[in-house]
């Protein structure tokens, strides 16, 4: 297998985007062909879950190709749910590894604004079991909900704890000139004040208004390359060291331990483990906090600190810009939104950016190594990826 | 005519599914249809609940209790819960009724009622 790198990098801001979803997709790649000056584009990837229920448009990787005049490079849409960003970085990797391809454009787009948050909700709910979940009105913040009521009894996470996660990423946010959510909160605010109530009221209880990211328009493209290839651009070299992918079952509860994120523990194990690194050679990581509750608990699939102790760690603010290891520097999908084809390629725009040494007032000093997790479903299909800076 | 949800047993190494699914997660054994039906029980324990105010547009109520019951034989089964005060742990008890109406359509499914 080749060596596979990240040679150039785009996004959007996330926010509620006036665009046609085909913009949405290409103007990143724009961004990124700009970045590290690529015109020639052997392969188009375009990850997106809803353009044909909610944009009413398929073939969406078509028409951004063509929009982008990269005609006649090929061109697909990948869907994996809320980890479709990731599984179409994990395509682009496959194609440049394999030697079928030099250059891969990788595009995550969504625009879920053009819905009400109840058709978008409604949209992400379609991922659960049609006949022993959906129909009962699950939705994904109720699955979180019950997981993290599990969560609070065996190891002593409190509603606290979720508050310091979201205060933690939207402050992180504000350092991220693309992120949706530009507003400072504090734990005071969203769960002392007599307001609380109103500013922040249950979603699925135990999970509040804040515990859930918002619904964001935006997209965010990355470009892949061999080393050859990535070195003739003159930017600093990332390679994409790692990738780890795994499923579990469609049912939450059929799951041997519900309060176990197993597919996370395994695609993460596989991911460090084909980059060959550890846990603890992670210098900054981009988790999948499209709940509060999910950063604290992949962090421990992850490895970065022991099953249970994910809260401890926040407590410590070692996962704080600063920190040990600063986990969702961008503002995560809490802060920065969860556009959700568009996630996992914003992660790794994110982690790219970072080891490249360009975040500028949010850069994690002297980081060499990060991680990223993109949950898809409820935790039945993650792809996680390490990254390395050269 | 009482209505059931069904539970799948495999023929091969008696694993029992809820849902169905095509292939025995015990044993993979690959012959299709190699399942007996047999109803859920209509006891269990609450594992865990949720009382979720952000709904899907076609329930028209302030809010809905979703909670997963883990029944005698071992399964664990998805269900609305209507329950004054849910406990973790507490016994419930299921009935197969409408769960969900959309404009043509009606679907039956667990829902869970103290004791």
């Amino acid at each position: 297998m080749r060596d596979v790198y990240v040679a150039g990098i785009g996004i959007t801001s996330f926010t509620r985007l006036e665009y046609p979803l085909s913009e949405i997709a290409a103007y990143p790649v724009m961004m990124a062909i700009k970045d590290c000056g690529l015109r020639e584009i052997d392969h188009l990837y375009v990850a997106n879950m809803g353009s044909g229920r909610v944009n009413h448009q398929t073939g969406l990787a078509s028409a951004v190709v063509d929009t982008l005049s990269l005609t006649p490079s090929g061109a697909e849409l990948i869907e994996n749910g809320p980890a479709s960003g990731g599984s179409a970085v994990k395509q682009g990797y496959m194609a440049i590894a394999s030697g079928l391809c030099d250059v891969v454009a990788v595009s995550g787009a969504e625009r879920m604004r053009e819905v009400n948050n109840l058709e978008a909700t409604d949209l992400v709910a379609t991922l659960t079991h049609p006949i022993a979940e959906y129909i009962y009105g699950v939705t994904l913040p109720s699955l979180a909900g019950m997981f993290t009521r599990l969560y609070m009894e065996k190891y002593g996470v409190t509603e606290r704890h979720l508050a310091m996660v979201a205060v933690k990423n939207q402050r992180h946010a504000l350092r991220n000139e693309f992120a949706h959510i530009q507003q400072e909160i504090t734990v005071e605010g969203i769960l002392d004040s007599p307001e609380a109530m109103t500013n922040n009221p249950y979603v699925a209880d135990p999970l509040r208004f804040f515990d859930c990211c918002p619904v964001s328009d935006g997209g965010a493209a990355v470009i892949l390359a061999t080393r050859d290839v990535a070195e003739s651009t003159g930017r600093p070299l990332v390679r994409l060291a790692g990738v780890g992918q795994a499923s579990d079952t469609h049912c939450v509860h059929e799951r041997e331990d519900p309060t176990d994120l197993l597919a996370v523990r395994r695609s993460a194990a596989r991911a460090l483990g084909m980059a060959e690194l550890a846990p603890s050679d992670v210098d900054v990581a981009e988790l999948h906090d499209a709940f509060t509750i999910l950063e604290i608990v992949e962090s421990e699939e992850a490895g970065f600190f022991p099953k249970g102790e994910g809260h401890l760690a926040l407590e410590r603010g070692d996962t704080t810009l600063g920190g040990t290891l600063p986990i969702n520097v961008s503002g995560g999908l809490k802060g920065r939104g969860h556009p959700v084809g568009a996630t996992g390629v914003a992660q790794v725009h994110e982690i790219v950016h970072q080891l490249r040494g360009e975040a500028e007032d949010r850069q994690v000093e002297g980081a060499r190594v990060g991680f990223t997790c993109n949950f898809g479903g409820f935790g039945n299909n993650v792809v996680c990826m390490a990254f390395v800076r050269e | 005519m009482r209505r059931e949800i069904y539970a799948y047993k495999c023929r091969k190494c008696g694993q029992l599914h809820y849902p169905y699914r095509m292939v025995c997660k015990g044993c993979r054994n690959n012959d299709h249809n190699e399942f007996d039906p047999e109803p859920l029980p209509r006891t269990g324990t609450l594992v865990t609940y949720t009382d979720l105010y952000a709904l899907p547009a076609v329930f028209e109520v302030p809010k809905l209790c979703l909670g997963i019951v883990e029944l005698p034989n071992g399964l664990r089964v998805t269900g609305q819960l209507r329950v004054e005060e849910p406990r973790v742990g507490m016994k419930v008890r299921g009935e197969v009724e409408v769960v969900r109406r959309e404009t043509y359509d009606e679907y039956y499914g667990m829902v869970f009622y103290e004791g």
